[in-house]
C-alpha cells in the first residue's frame, strides 16, 4: 500500500472510531459568530491542459490542513440562508506526475456555508495564497519555484455529530507566479477531495 | 554585529505581540449601562407582601417567535426575586400559588433585535484574508443586540399595570477576538439592563403590590428593603443606539 494512501487510511479509521455515533434527528449542530473550525482534507490533483501550450500531466495528492472561524450570523431566510467563515489553509502537494516533487503553501480561505438543512450543508469557498514548489522548474509551463495557488470550489459537509462533519468536494487549483518569472503559463489541474472537521 | 541583528529580531517579536494583542481585542458597550440607572428603593412591611406567579414569558427575535429560553426564565425570576418586594415566587408550570391566595401574576414580553452586520463582515473578512491577515487587527467587526421588553403586572385584585423598558448595545471585536462568548456577554448585558429598568419602575410602585393589613399591637411590624440589584458589567456608553433599533 503507497504511504499516501496509508495515511489517509488511518486519518479516516481515526476519524470514525473518535466520533460518537447519534442519532440522526439530534444532530442540529449550532454555528455562530466565533465558532471555530479546524479540519483535514485530502485530495488528488486531475491535470488540465487548457491550450496547445499545456503539456505537463500533473498529478499528485494534496493534504489541506484548514483553520476557520466564522464571522457572521446566519443571513438571508431562503434557500440561500448561510454564514460566511473565515480562515487559512496549508497546501501540500506531494506531485507523482511527471516528477516525484513538492509543494507547500499557505493559502488565506473564505468560505460561504449554506445554513437552510441541519446536517448537510453545502458551501462554496475560495483560496488562495504563496506556494512554493520544486515541480515548476522543470516543466515548460512555469520557470521559478515560487508560485502562488489558486482555489475555488463546492462541497458538502455531512455533519455526523454537533460538533464533527465529514466534507467532499471540488475545487479548481490553478498555480502561478503571478508575472514574477517567465514563462508563466500556469498549470490548471482539478481537486477532489474529502475529510473532516471538528467545530467547537 | 550581534545587536544589529537583536534589534530587527526584537522589533519583530513586538510587532508580532502587538498585532496579535490587538487581533484578539473585544469589547462591550451599552447604550444605557446598568450601573447609570438610578434605583429605586422601598421599606416594606414583610407581612404585607404576597407571592408573585410568573405566568408568560412571550420572546419574540427580529419579529419571529421563539421559544424562550431555560436560562432566560431563570433569569427572569432572578432578578424579581432579588428585588425581596415579594413572599415568594411562582413559575407557570410549576407549583401554584393557592387559588384563594392573593398574588402578583406576570406576564412578561421580550422583543429581540439583532443585527450582526453579517454583510459588511463578510466585505471584511474578504479584505482581512486578501491581505494575508496583516489588516487583521486593524479591521473591526460589530454586532448589535437590543432588547425591547414589556411587563404586565396584575394584582390579585384584577387591577393591572403595565411598564416597558429598552436596551441595547454593541460588541467590536477583531477577527481572532470572535468568540460566542462575547455575543453572549453582549445579550446577557442588554438583558440584565432591561430587566433593572422595568424593576426600577415596580419598585417604585411598591405599595400597589403590598396587600393592606392592620397589624395587631401585640406584633410588632417587621420591614423589609426592597431595590433592584445590579450586576457590574463594565461597560462603556455608546454615542450611537443600534441601526433600526428604535421601540416599535
Amino acid at each position: 500500500m503507497p504511504f499516501s494512501l496509508r495515511i489517509i487510511t488511518t486519518f479516516v479509521l481515526g476519524f470514525i472510531m473518535t466520533t460518537t455515533g447519534v442519532h440522526a434527528a439530534d444532530v442540529r449542530p449550532t454555528i455562530t459568530v466565533g465558532t471555530q473550525e479546524v479540519g483535514l482534507s485530502v485530495g488528488y490533483l486531475l491535470p488540465h491542459r487548457l491550450t496547445q501550450d499545456h503539456t505537463t500531466k500533473q498529478e499528485g495528492v494534496v493534504f489541506m490542513p484548514s483553520w476557520m472561524i466564522t464571522i457572521t450570523d446566519p443571513i438571508g431566510n431562503s434557500w440561500y440562508r448561510g454564514q460566511v467563515s473565515l480562515g487559512a489553509e496549508m497546501v501540500y502537494v506531494q506531485f507523482q506526475e511527471p516528477f516525484i516533487t513538492h509543494g507547500v503553501g499557505f493559502a488565506p480561505k473564505i468560505k460561504y456555508t449554506f445554513a437552510a438543512l441541519d446536517r448537510i450543508r453545502p458551501y462554496a469557498e475560495f483560496a488562495g495564497g504563496p506556494f512554493w514548489t520544486d515541480l515548476t522548474g522543470k516543466v515548460p509551463e512555469e520557470s521559478g519555484q515560487f508560485n502562488f495557488v489558486l482555489m475555488a470550489g463546492f462541497g458538502v459537509s455531512y455533519f455526523l455529530t454537533d460538533q464533527a462533519a465529514l466534507n467532499v468536494g471540488y475545487r479548481f487549483n490553478h498555480i502561478s507566479n503571478a508575472g514574477t518569472s517567465y514563462p508563466n503559463i500556469g498549470l490548471n489541474a482539478s481537486l477532489p477531495y474529502g475529510g473532516f472537521s471538528f467545530f467547537f | 554585529m550581534g545587536q544589529a541583528f537583536s534589534r530587527p529580531l526584537i522589533g519583530s517579536v513586538l510587532a508580532i505581540t502587538v498585532g496579535l494583542g490587538t487581533a484578539c481585542s473585544h469589547s462591550i458597550e451599552l447604550a444605557t449601562p446598568t450601573d447609570t440607572i438610578p434605583s429605586a428603593n422601598a421599606t416594606v412591611a414583610t407581612d404585607a407582601r404576597v407571592p408573585l406567579l410568573l405566568e408568560t414569558i412571550r420572546v419574540t427575535h427580529n419579529g419571529s417567535s421563539i421559544a424562550p429560553p431555560a436560562i432566560l426564565e431563570r433569569q427572569v425570576l432572578g432578578a424579581i426575586e432579588a428585588t425581596r418586594l415579594f413572599s415568594q415566587h411562582y413559575q407557570s408550570g410549576y407549583q401554584q400559588p393557592t387559588a384563594n391566595q392573593a398574588h402578583v401574576t406576570v406576564r412578561l414580553s421580550i422583543d429581540n433585535l439583532v443585527e450582526p452586520h453579517a454583510g459588511q463582515a463578510a466585505w471584511r473578512g474578504f479584505l482581512v484574508s486578501a491581505s494575508m491577515f496583516t489588516l487583521a487587527p486593524f479591521i473591526s467587526l460589530n454586532y448589535d443586540y437590543g432588547a425591547q421588553m414589556s411587563l404586565e403586572m396584575e394584582r390579585w385584585d384584577g387591577q393591572t399595570k403595565q411598564y416597558t423598558a429598552t436596551s441595547n448595545g454593541s460588541a467590536h471585536y477583531n477577527l481572532f477576538g470572535a468568540g460566542p462568548e462575547i455575543i453572549e456577554q453582549l445579550k446577557g448585558q442588554v438583558t440584565e439592563a432591561c430587566l433593572s429598568s422595568l424593576l426600577n419602575q415596580v419598585i417604585q410602585d411598591s405599595a400597589f403590590y403590598l396587600a393592606s393589613h392592620v397589624q395587631s399591637h401585640d406584633h410588632p411590624i417587621r420591614t423589609v428593603s426592597v431595590g433592584i440589584r445590579h450586576s457590574s458589567p463594565h461597560a462603556i456608553p455608546i454615542s450611537q443606539p443600534i441601526a433600526g433599533g428604535s421601540p416599535r
